[in-house]
């Protein structure tokens, strides 16, 4: 079983860590019992020793996974931890390296998703794929519809569909428009989409991110129906108090392997967030504070809405000062995203203001703000940070448009650029064959490295950090970590957004915690665990007195 | 391991995938063609013939090129215009209409003043441009303001800006006397006409040539100098290409994305405000119901033919000028000269299929030339030679990149 500690590689060190390992292996031992238990029935699914490697990172490594028939099993894990890819190779999206699936005790090979729909197993992806304008019966049908000489036949479609609604409870109306649906029945659709595939195994990818309190009940109604249909779901989160409440069986993945399985009812939201994080603080305590006076950004009330109106971001206030580093802790979607981009001008302001040094930048545009010295290391660095087919040399201009060394009056400087590439692909350790290879051919560690080295190049005053390691080796991370601390002892101010407890804990001087669009709590990283952290990060704690 | 022969073979490499995806659908394009005109009865040898003999006389040679060249000034500028839009990933279809209403607006205007020579042709070219960046302005104006889609909304304006210039010239530009057959506008006097390059020719010592060649060739040629240098060296430039290779991450490098559609879109349509000029200015002095139609959407294909470079755009409105050239001629050799059409047409619809498959190549084997760099996955395989498979079907980092559907190597199907 599945009980190892924290990847070797890592430096390990406290009486925390400690405390953690010993938590796993009970944790394990435990959950080890009730799996031998069960061998003597066909296991649903099993993985044995998967890995997956993408060129420079091994996203899964010796993942083991039993899931009996029957069962809600939960998959938990940080964001980054691999619990997609694992998900991706269990609906055949690609296929692992090394190690074997078996569906109902037969060993498999999916080479597509509809290999894996054909041996029973749906995935009920995060973001819908429902038509609008479809109703839900059309969007139920869409892809497999039933057809009698060659015409639709809608008649067996609806019988079915109306079988399926009342066998588990679903409560669908076939007419009705999927637009004019709330988000709780969209998904519903998309469960009754997978069933009517003839689903035995249901994959629910993150299904209460998007969910209001209310519907998350519901759904949870909904996943015990098929329970008692002796269907099998496997439900990946990263919201330990929904985990426990919902799943039979618990496995944990961290760093892209299965660090241990847990028996929901013997098993504490504490043991839960210890095994999913580690305990391991990513550095040795270089705690002696770099902050300063001077203050580099302040925001007050800073609101942002959706194009409905609603609030994403809700009166935050916040302050940064130089040698700061200001980490924002929260489950992702809770406004985050949309604080980075109202800072780096990406998103306008629907009340509040916001300061840079001394200036007040609310109407600023992005590049003014660029100019003025905040640097971004994005979320998503594909979407935001790179030109992936174009050359390294183009990517270092990138943001920095009107700046030397890379341009020259109106002009670029190709020579510049060139050469200034070549300056951070030896100091950042950026592998690649030189300044003329174009981005995509950079494995993730060393994309994010250009684009550390290209931001901290222009010497910014702040920089706004989004996940800056996720989906980076463990080396390339070490890297960036060292980077931000160097900075940071230099007085760049920076705002961390992270999903990654470790890192929030081991690089923030200041660490808020964000819920709902707004500041819920404000801790100090010296002594708050990652369990507290995950109390106030999902709404379960409430800030006595901080914040 | 010597950092010079990668790169150098890489840069080799990747002109040569450059040039693929043409020079593919070109072949592709003429096996098609020709088993449409053996299809209709017809020698496709003869056709071929026909197409590539410039004439038997040194005097037909050069008579041949000359209206080559006459027909590739206003296609280069065709092409130039739709691609400076599709750089930023704006799809211009309204080229048509954007250069027909310059070409009438700028023949009245040029009528209409009496100015010294060159100050005379310069004025007939600003309004030219000017009313094409307003025509191509609209689009950007609704585009960003109402979010409509460029493609719908410069098609829509193709036939607003025909019955436009159809109502003006009826109207109140017609400069033709009443009952004419055709109606045209006032003729341009002397001083606004473009002098021709007919006596640099003959200074080279070849024969007099029946036509004149268009002195438009030149202002061509420093237009597809100037887009060229503006796009590939300029800050204007790079964030124009950079908003069309994505968006989102121009707009978080501080591009304002709002005002590069205007932008772009203005200088779409003023370069393609100029696409009637080597006809008005060189041949025909007036605009008519009999003037060149059509030129914005060969634009199209002669832009995508050309993928988009200034270069590649030059040598793709050559090749169409030789084929428009030859449209008359096969009639001679009773083969319909809509074989001509079929032949453009099937070089688009292929090069459209190449360009992708060359950019596929080009981007699988940027992703092995970097993944050699890195001293790929030790479990690579040894990962030196060429010929180490990449793992085909993932992104670089981690699966970003969904291929569902897609075979992988078949050495992995078997555990």
């Amino acid at each position: 079983m599945a009980t190892a500690g924290g990847p070797p590689d890592r430096p390990r060190h406290g009486g925390a860590d400690g405390a953690g390992a010993d938590g796993a292996r009970a944790v394990g031992a435990g959950a080890d019992g009730g799996g031998h238990g069960a061998g003597s029935a066909p296991l649903a699914v099993e993985l044995r020793g998967i890995t997956k490697r993408f060129p420079g990172v091994v996203a899964n490594r010796d993942i083991e996974l039993r899931v009996r028939r029957g069962e809600v099993h939960a998959i938990v894990g940080e964001n980054g931890a691999g619990k997609s890819t694992l998900m991706k190779t269990l609906y055949g999206m690609h296929r692992p390296d090394e190690g074997t699936v078996s569906v109902d005790g037969r060993e498999v090979v999916f080479r597509s998703p509809a290999d894996a729909i054909a041996a029973g197993i749906g995935m009920v992806h995060q973001h819908f794929m429902l038509a609008d304008n479809f109703t839900v019966l059309e969007n139920v049908v869409l892809g497999s519809e039933p057809t009698r000489g060659g015409r639709l036949d809608m008649v067996e479609a609806r019988r079915r569909i109306n079988d399926i609604s009342a066998r588990y409870s679903l409560g669908l109306e076939p007419d009705a428009l999927v637009e004019d649906l709330g988000v709780g029945d969209r998904q519903r659709v998309e469960i009754a989409k997978v069933l009517y595939r003839g689903a035995r195994t249901l994959i629910l990818d993150e299904p209460t991110a998007v969910l209001v309190p209310q519907e998350v009940d519901d759904l949870f109604r909904n996943l015990a129906e098929l329970k008692r249909e002796g269907l099998t779901v496997i439900f990946i989160s990263h919201k330990l108090d929904e985990v426990r409440r919902v799943a039979d069986s618990i496995t944990v993945i961290r760093r892209g392997t299965t660090v241990g399985t847990a028996d929901p009812r013997t098993t504490t939201v504490r043991q839960l967030a210890e095994l999913m994080v580690g305990s391991q603080l990513p550095t040795p305590a270089t705690r002696e504070s770099t902050v300063r006076d001077t203050v580099v950004l302040r925001l007050a009330g800073v609101t942002v809405h959706d194009a409905a109106g609603r609030s994403l971001v809700d009166g935050v206030d916040l302050t940064v000062r130089e040698g700061e580093v200001v980490g924002i802790a929260g489950v992702e979607g809770n406004g985050q995203a949309e604080l980075v981009d109202a800072i780096m001008g990406l998103r306008s302001l629907a009340a509040g203001t916001l300061t840079l040094g001394s200036d007040d930048v609310s109407a600023w545009s992005t590049r003014a703000r660029r100019e003025a010295g905040v640097g971004l290391i994005p979320e998503d660095r594909h979407r935001q940070g790179m030109l992936l087919e174009a050359p390294l040399w183009e990517n270092r201009i990138l943001g920095h448009q009107t700046r030397p060394p890379a341009v020259k009056g109106p002009f670029i400087d190709r020579r510049g650029a060139r050469s200034d590439t070549e300056r951070i692909m030896r100091e950042y350790d950026v592998r690649a064959p030189g300044p003329d290879t174009l981005a995509v051919a950079l494995s993730g560690g060393n994309q994010q490295k250009l684009i550390v080295g290209r931001e901290m190049s222009a010497h910014p005053r702040l920089l706004l950090a989004a996940h800056p390691t996720r989906g980076v080796d463990v080396g390339a991370q070490a890297v960036i970590w060292e980077l931000l601390k160097d900075a940071r002892a230099e007085g760049l101010g920076i705002v961390l957004v992270s999903a990654d407890l470790d890192e929030l804990i081991g690089l923030s001087d200041t660490l808020h915690v964000m819920l709902r669009g707004r500041l819920v709590a404000t801790v100090d990283p010296g002594r708050v665990t990652p369990e507290e952290l995950g109390g106030y990060m999902t709404g379960a704690r409430t800030a006595a007195g901080a914040a | 391991m010597s950092p010079a022969s990668p790169g150098g073979m890489g840069a080799v490499r990747r002109a040569g995938l450059a040039l693929l995806g043409p020079v593919l659908a070109l072949v592709v394009a003429l096996v098609i063609s020709g088993i449409v005109i053996a299809a209709i009865g017809e020698d496709p040898f003869t056709a071929l013939q026909v197409i590539t003999n410039l004439g038997e006389t040194p005097a037909a040679q050069v008579q041949a090129i000359v209206v080559i060249l006459n027909r590739a000034v206003p296609l280069f500028l065709a092409g130039l215009a739709v691609s400076v839009a599709f750089r930023m990933g704006l799809f211009n279809i309204g080229v048509e209409g954007q250069y027909r209403l310059a070409t009438i607006m700028a023949a009245a205007a040029g009528a209409a003043v009496s100015l010294p020579a060159p100050l005379h042709v310069l004025f007939i070219i600003v309004v030219a441009m000017v009313v094409g960046a307003l025509w191509a302005g609209i689009v950007a104006v609704l585009k960003v303001t109402r979010g409509v889609s460029e493609v719908i909304s410069s098609i829509m304006l193709n036939f607003v800006a025909l019955g436009l210039a159809g109502y003006l010239l009826t109207g109140p530009l017609r400069g033709s006397a009443e009952g004419d057959g055709i109606v045209t506008t006032s003729e341009i006097p002397e001083s606004g006409r473009f002098p021709d390059l007919t006596g640099v020719l003959t200074g080279l010592g070849l024969a007099e040539p029946r036509s004149e060649l268009f002195g438009f060739l030149v202002v061509a040629v420093v237009v597809g100098v100037i887009v060229s240098v503006v796009l590939a060296r300029t800050r204007f430039g790079f964030d124009l290409r950079a908003t069309g290779l994505s968006p989102s991450a121009a707009t978080a490098s501080g591009v304002d994305t709002r005002r590069m559609v205007i932008s772009t879109m203005l200088l779409s349509g003023a370069v393609a405000g100029l696409i009637g000029l080597p006809d008005l200015l060189g041949a025909d002095y007036e605009y008519g119901t009999e003037f060149t139609a059509g030129l914005g959407f060969l634009g199209i294909a002669v832009a995508l033919l050309g993928r988009n470079s200034p270069l590649g755009i030059a040598l793709a409105a050559l090749l169409f000028a030789v084929l428009d050239r030859a449209a008359p001629l096969l009639q001679f050799e009773d083969i319909p000269a809509s074989v001509v059409t079929i032949i453009q047409g099937t070089i688009v619809l292929a090069v459209v299929v190449a360009n992708e498959i060359a950019r596929r190549l080009a981007r699988r084997s940027a992703e092995r030339e970097g993944a050699r760099a890195t001293g790929a996955p030790p479990e690579g395989g040894g990962g030196s030679g060429p010929g180490t498979p990449p793992t085909p079907d993932v992104g670089p980092d981690g699966g970003h990149r969904i291929h569902t559907g897609v075979p992988g190597t078949p050495e992995g199907a078997r555990p």
